[in-house]
């Protein structure tokens, strides 16, 4: 049995520096996001658990097949990768059917796997147009996910209530962040990352009609941060500032 | 000419990153209290394969190439320096067994220090003696199957944990050095009193005393007389050990007196607005830029070192004596940026000044160094 993990490259926010309030991101190698990560270390987990094999499956620019090493790195067996320029331009509808259409031709699925957003556009979409798309059931903000022969048992966090659902598989589960901590792969899985098996493909390999991308970013800018020049007089004074700006007292 | 990271260097740098920083910066007052670092923590290591970088994995190493070692071990010395001097204290002491073991003594010694089960080191110095071959008085005497030696070690690094340690010393019959593998704690040996250093006192420090200590002939490393040889050879990875400390002192001196630059107001404006404080931000940043260079040069040299030995002793030198004595520098022009702050323990720079000045010290002092690039140079290599 099969677990894909759905992973999105982005880049190293750690690294991103703002200019005129854009960001700017020449040279900013890419990486996983967190969530994802999230997504990666429970895919490992079942595989461990269950011996599944685990596949990271994703759609990026030429440097995605560098960039998905840290995924093999961090335990997935092989990857499934669509390379194309364009699809950075691409919307989470698009991305969706793509990666839909990759699951859809590989064989013997348990899970698939996403993290909730990724770490810059955090659209939140595409787990579930993907579970829509193929017609699985799923499941949102899952916090642990277990699994019992031919059904899935998950735990999901809603703003009033913890949910606990059964899902039938194949299904998709969408993960909440800090459901797990990803672990640091070892140097010589790193250096073992790149040997790992790989298919990759290009969107001429899906034949997909492309559907015309229906969102226009019409401003990306970071937040303007000044200092707030309050002027204090006492230590009190200090104490009701930091208070009435969310510090807690400890 | 590339100056990017390949993805594999990269990610070999965010596991050390990653690791020490969760678990090793967190823990750093603690062990400096306590004075040691606990041995699990090498465990740790060698679990994520930080304990034998570059030695093939065959010896249980990672085949990380020597790069990878000086990149894992400059974000090690990021989060906690007294960890990153016992690893390279201990990479020496493997260096030495990798480049003269035979295999029988590289399948004994290595895999064990590579999995971080044990902690190795390599002694040479001795109260009457730093690197002169001459004045060894550490003695070999051969008697059946085993040498038995006597003598004092001193500053010795990693004495304390279990592992081996390549101790040299001078065989009585034909006056000559030869480096022998000692199992630290057995019969004969004994360890002194920890040294109080200025700093990075959690990397403890060591005299050691052998007394009719017991050494098997099948644990002589190569061929008695090859002793200086050997420390000649196997130095070069303690030098860049050191510049990837002395590197991530200057790094870390750098980045707390840019963020407190920016911070700090005076009347009102950043006092980065002031042409003063901004050249001292330049001179750093020229001077952390230039040791950089040095130091991922120097390593890419070191991944030739059994083929190339000269060349790879020649940039050990050069890196070790530029990267440490400018680290010196960065966190002299980090205090004097961030003033009086810089003198409190509360404030990182007082402990980076201190951690600083070791490491012009250590393992061959400045004008050493230049002697040895001198020569290499007037040798044409």
């Amino acid at each position: 049995m099969k677990c894909i993990v759905a992973l999105k490259q982005i880049p190293d926010l750690q690294q991103l520096r703002i200019r005129n309030r854009e960001p700017v991101l020449n040279d900013i190698p890419y990486t996983l996001g967190a969530i994802d990560k999230n997504a990666l270390e429970l895919g490992v987990q079942l595989k461990e658990e269950l011996d599944w094999e685990v596949v990271v499956i994703s759609a990026g620019n030429e440097e995605l097949e560098d960039t998905i090493k840290e995924a093999l790195a961090g335990g997935a067996d092989n990857s499934f990768l669509l390379i194309d320029n364009q699809i950075d331009q691409m919307d989470s509808a698009e991305i969706a059917s793509l990666l839909a259409e990759m699951i859809r031709r590989s064989e013997d699925i348990g899970l698939a796997i996403f993290g909730e957003g990724s770490g810059d556009n955090y659209t939140g979409q595409v787990g579930s147009r993907v579970a829509e798309i193929l017609g699985w059931p799923q499941a949102g903000y899952a916090t642990s996910v277990s699994v019992d022969g031919s059904t899935a048992k998950v735990t999901r966090a809603l703003d009033d209530c913890i949910e606990e659902v059964e899902l039938d598989l194949p299904a998709v589960i969408i993960v909440s962040a800090g459901l797990n901590t990803p672990r640091i792969p070892s140097v010589m899985q790193i250096l073992k990352a790149g040997k790992l098996p790989k298919e990759i493909i290009t969107l001429d390999d899906l034949s997909l009609v492309s559907s015309a991308n229906q969102i226009e970013t019409v401003s990306n800018l970071a937040p303007i941060a000044e200092r707030k020049q309050i002027k204090i007089g006492s230590v009190d004074e200090l104490l009701n500032c930091l208070e009435s700006a969310g510090v807690e007292r400890r | 000419m590339d100056f990017d990271l390949t993805k594999e260097q990269s990610l070999i740098q965010k596991t050390a990153k990653e690791y020490a920083q969760t678990a090793l910066a967190p823990r750093f007052d603690e062990w400096e209290e306590a004075h040691n670092v606990p041995l699990e923590i090498f465990s740790e290591l060698g679990d994520l394969g930080l304990m034998g970088l570059p030695f093939p994995e065959q010896y249980g190493g990672s085949d990380a190439g020597f790069d990878g070692y000086v990149l894992a071990v400059e974000q090690i010395c990021m989060a906690n320096n007294a960890v990153g001097s016992a690893i390279i204290a201990h990479n020496l002491g493997m260096a030495i067994i990798n480049a003269f073991g035979n295999e029988e003594q590289k399948m004994k010694f290595l895999p064990p220090a590579g999995r971080g089960e044990q902690v190795l080191s390599f002694a040479f110095t001795e109260p009457g003696t730093g690197s002169d071959p001459k004045q060894i008085t550490c003695t070999a005497k051969k008697e059946g199957d085993y040498y038995i030696l006597n003598g004092t070690k001193r500053f010795i690094s990693n004495a304390q944990y279990p592992g081996t340690l390549g101790i040299v010393a001078r065989d009585v019959d034909s006056d000559e050095l030869g480096t022998f593998i000692v199992e630290k704690f057995c019969e004969g040996y004994s360890i002194s009193e920890r040294w109080e250093k200025i700093a990075l006192n959690a990397q403890g420090l060591y005299d050691i005393y052998l007394k009719d200590c017991k050494v098997s002939t099948s644990d002589v490393l190569g061929n008695i007389g090859e002793g200086f040889f050997h420390l000649e050879a196997g130095i070069g990875y303690g030098k860049m050990g050191i510049a990837c400390s002395a590197m991530a002192v200057a790094q870390q001196a750098y980045d707390a007196a840019l963020e407190y630059a920016q911070q700090k107001l005076h009347r009102g404006k950043p006092i980065t607005k002031f042409q003063a404080v901004q050249l001292l931000i330049a001179e750093m940043a020229e001077k952390i830029e230039a040791c950089r260079l040095v130091l991922y040069k120097s390593a890419m040299i070191g991944n030739n070192s059994i083929k190339n030995p000269h060349l790879f002793a020649k940039y050990a030198a050069l890196s070790k004596n530029f990267v440490s004595q400018n680290a010196v520098d960065v966190t002299r022009l980090a205090m004097e940026l961030v003033a009086s702050y810089g003198l409190m323990k509360d404030y990182k720079i007082e402990r980076l000044y201190r951690e600083a000045i070791v490491f012009p010290q250590v393992e061959g002092v400045p004008h050493m160094q230049q002697v040895i690039l001198a020569n290499y140079i007037l040798a044409g290599i």
